[in-house]
């Protein structure tokens, strides 16, 4: 299990950024997620897998400079 | 060196107003040439048109100097201005200052947007601004004690040189046993030296038991302020401020829209970005996996070695605890290294504490340079603070200078017998030291980017067309620290800008390229406008930006416009209309940006500038400007160039054919941004602003007319 905004969210062992955002039909509208202390950008989705037990959270991304 | 003195010369006494609903209705004048001190009303077309902050400043400044006016001139004034929002403890990000003057890179107008505690302090004493105006015979501290309601001009001898170690004296100095009702704004030795010194704010962090610093860079301000001979600026008040202390007209009011925002922040920074506990870090890593964090020279958008800068790395450098650059702010960003120890420099092998490192200054100390070390960034950071130096600025010219080196368009010759290489620690941190001695080729960084592709040009024949091409600054001020080769909003967003190419009027880049909320010329345009209006407006009021759209609502994607973050644009005019008791609405707030960035635009003109020849960039902020930029992305390059030539055989060119190509179609497309801007902003086809415009907004005072009508701008 991993919680995703505070909200449970089931795990598998290999899952991607890419694939939780598609299960979660964010993947359009996030540039960015955090993964515990790692933030992880689209071009890494794919490769970034997440560990069991970990907080994501999906970061907006509208602001920055 | 002697024991510090300071021997009163001047001694205003004054009445300190009641602070009525955000405004004092006076402003503070210093005369160092006579010397003199004034107090001047605030009429109420200035505060119904200007607002406060930057539009006070502006208009201030705009009636003390004239065209001639250089920013060495006596009359040249440093402004300083809060707004009618600053002090506001209640809600979060409200307690900025907004210095001006004329500055000694531009030649115009350059405003600065900084934390610290003064423009709330100098407000709380009396004046909604300060002019210091004039030079001085000799090195001079001025002192606004709202306590004490006397304003006094000392005459200083033996002071410490650099900014952290006079901040500590002036402090303990002034403080009276309260320290927190103490704020300091100075500069340091390479503010003398350089046309890119910054002014260094105080405020005094009471767990740490120390003064903190956060710095209103661009520009040159700092070097103003030494050119007057005003050591610091020393603002004291009765710092128990509570929501009570700007009298706002509607406290309840206030007290509900403060606790919304302020409630919203505790709630989702721990979800977003963390900048309670990383500051602006995470950007880092997030830019160098979009191809958009600046490495040598602003010629790649990433680094494999990237992530040594990253958050990971100062989520454990940075000093744990509350580092909020003003009361009750619960973004709390402002972060800072303890028990640093340099190891070049006069504070080698002397543990320190290191106000920062932000983004900004990460990626232009560090990865522009081709460093990737933090502790050579913190070091950097460290001395440039110290010596009154603007860390972007430091961060890009000597970007530029290592890459003539390395062009070898300048040799040891000119360097000193420094190699001045991508990447070498040591040269870097040694062109800091001699900005602050006045000497060796650091000082020459220190004239800028554009004095530097002439001097480079004119002394040792290097080809002033690659210099133009690499140089990266417009209107004189150096790029802050951001790739904008794939973003053409964020070409407008920095060629566009007013003071230069500085990303607080518009940072479009995320959602131009990542987002592609902007995919038309119009949309871009139209962005391209009410992003720089809206953020105008918290240099108005006060404020830092940051809460508005850094942590944003839950829901705000489901929103019309995510991009403006509606929610919070209500906030902000509820906030106003609490404060100030005048009724606005979020389009209210743009008018009032819109009459002060017009305003800016046609003191640009009055100063020379603010046409369209202005608002052009170096093409390495558009483009490829070399065979290695292009080969380096070749494959993105090249299906762009399929795409605006089909049919063509685009694999058959040679790579300076290519280039060529891709120049000639980016360079059109930002002349087409200039031409729907200028239509959206309500300019002409020169960028100036029309009769109309000045009219609707209500600038239309007799100089300003005269000055368009000189400028052929008529019925």
């Amino acid at each position: 299990m991993i919680r995703v905004g505070g909200k449970e969210h089931p795990w598998r062992e290999g899952l991607t950024v890419a694939e939780l955002l598609a299960e979660l039909g964010r993947a359009e509208d996030t540039p960015v997620v955090r993964v515990n202390d790692t933030f992880v950008s689209r071009p890494r989705f794919g490769a970034t897998r997440i560990p069991d037990g970990a907080e994501v959270f999906l970061i907006p991304m509208i602001a920055g400079g | 060196m002697s024991a510090p003195r300071l021997e009163p010369r001047l001694s205003f006494p004054y009445r300190r107003p009641a602070v009525e609903r955000g405004y004092t209705r006076q402003t503070l004048h210093v005369d160092l040439s006579r010397p003199a001190v004034a107090v001047k009303p605030v009429p109420p077309e200035m505060e119904r048109i200007f607002i406060g902050g930057k539009g006070f400043d502006l208009w201030l400044l705009w009636q003390a100097v004239t065209p001639q006016t250089r920013w060495d001139d006596p009359e040249n004034e440093i402004c300083i201005a809060c707004g009618p929002l600053g002090g506001t403890p209640s809600y979060p990000g409200s307690g900025k200052s907004i210095a001006a003057t004329i500055s000694p890179l531009t030649g115009t107008v350059i405003d600065s947007n900084v934390g610290g505690y003064f423009g709330p302090f100098l407000k709380f004493a009396g004046f909604d601004a300060l002019e210091v105006q004039g030079l001085s015979a000799e090195e001079v501290v001025i002192v606004v004690d709202g306590i004490e309601e006397q304003v006094t001009l000392y005459g200083a001898e033996g002071l410490p040189e650099d900014a952290y170690a006079l901040t500590a004296y002036l402090t303990e100095r002034f403080a009276k046993g309260r320290p927190r009702d103490v704020s300091v704004v100075s500069t340091g030795p390479a503010a003398r030296h350089t046309r890119f010194g910054c002014l260094n704010f105080s405020w005094y962090d009471p767990k740490r038991k120390r003064a903190r610093y956060k710095q209103a860079g661009r520009g040159g301000i700092g070097t103003v302020l030494a050119h007057k001979r005003v050591r610091a600026l020393v603002a004291r008040t009765d710092s128990s401020v509570t929501i009570d202390t700007n009298a706002p007209a509607d406290r309840e009011r206030l007290k509900q829209v403060s606790r919304l925002h302020s409630r919203e922040i505790v709630e989702l920074d721990p979800k977003q970005n963390e900048m309670s506990v990383i500051g602006t870090t995470h950007l880092v890593t997030i830019m160098n996996d979009h191809d958009l964090l600046p490495t040598h020279n602003f010629r790649f958008g990433s680094h494999r070695e990237a992530e040594n800068l990253g958050q990971a790395v100062f989520r454990r450098l940075f000093d744990p605890g509350f580092d909020g650059c003003w009361m009750g702010c619960t973004v709390a960003c402002s972060h800072g290294v303890r028990d640093f120890v340099p190891l070049t420099g006069p504070y080698r092998g002397t543990p320190v504490f290191v106000d920062g490192p932000e983004y900004e200054t990460i990626a232009g100390l560090g990865s522009l340079l081709g460093i990737f070390d933090p502790h050579t960034v913190i070091e950097m950071n460290f001395y440039c603070d110290a010596y009154g130096l603007d860390t972007i600025s430091v961060g890009t010219a000597t970007a530029f200078a290592m890459e003539c080196f390395e062009l070898g368009l300048i040799g040891r010759e000119a360097t000193g017998g420094l190699e001045l290489r991508f990447g070498n620690r040591a040269a870097a941190l040694e062109l800091i030291h001699q900005m602050a001695r006045g000497e060796g080729f650091g000082r020459i960084v220190g004239e800028g980017v554009r004095r530097m592709k002439a001097l480079f040009a004119e002394r040792w024949g290097a080809d002033p067309r690659l210099l133009a091409d690499i140089g990266m600054e417009a209107k004189g001020l150096e790029f802050s620290e951001y790739m904008t080769k794939e973003s053409l909003a964020q070409q407008g967003g920095y060629g566009l800008a007013l003071k230069g190419p500085q990303h607080d009027e518009a940072w479009l880049i995320f959602l131009d390229m990542v987002h592609n909320f902007m995919p038309t010329f119009e949309q871009k345009a139209e962005a391209l406008h009410w992003f720089p209006m809206f953020r105008t407006w918290f240099s108005l009021c006060g404020l830092c930006k940051l809460p508005w759209n850094d942590i944003v609502p839950e829901d705000n994607r489901d929103t019309p416009e995510p991009a403006k973050v509606m929610k919070h644009v209500r906030w902000y005019a509820e906030y106003f209309s609490a404060v100030t008791g005048r009724e606005s609405t979020p389009e209210d707030l743009i008018r009032m940006s819109e009459a002060v960035y017009n305003f800016q635009r046609i003191f640009n003109l009055r100063m020379g500038f603010g046409r369209r020849e202005h608002d052009t960039l170096p093409y390495r902020a558009v483009g490829p400007v070399t065979d290695l930029e292009y080969e380096s992305r070749a494959e993105r390059y090249d299906r762009q160039l399929a795409e605006i030539h089909p049919g063509r055989d685009i694999a058959s060119l040679a790579t300076a054919e290519k280039r060529a190509l891709l120049r000639a179609h980016r360079e059109a497309q930002y002349v087409r941004l200039q031409d729907a801007v200028y239509r959206r902003r309500g300019w002409t086809p020169e960028g100036i602003p029309t009769l109309a415009t000045v009219r609707r907004l209500g600038i239309d005072f007799p100089e300003v007319v005269a000055l368009l009508a000189a400028h052929g701008v008529r019925e």
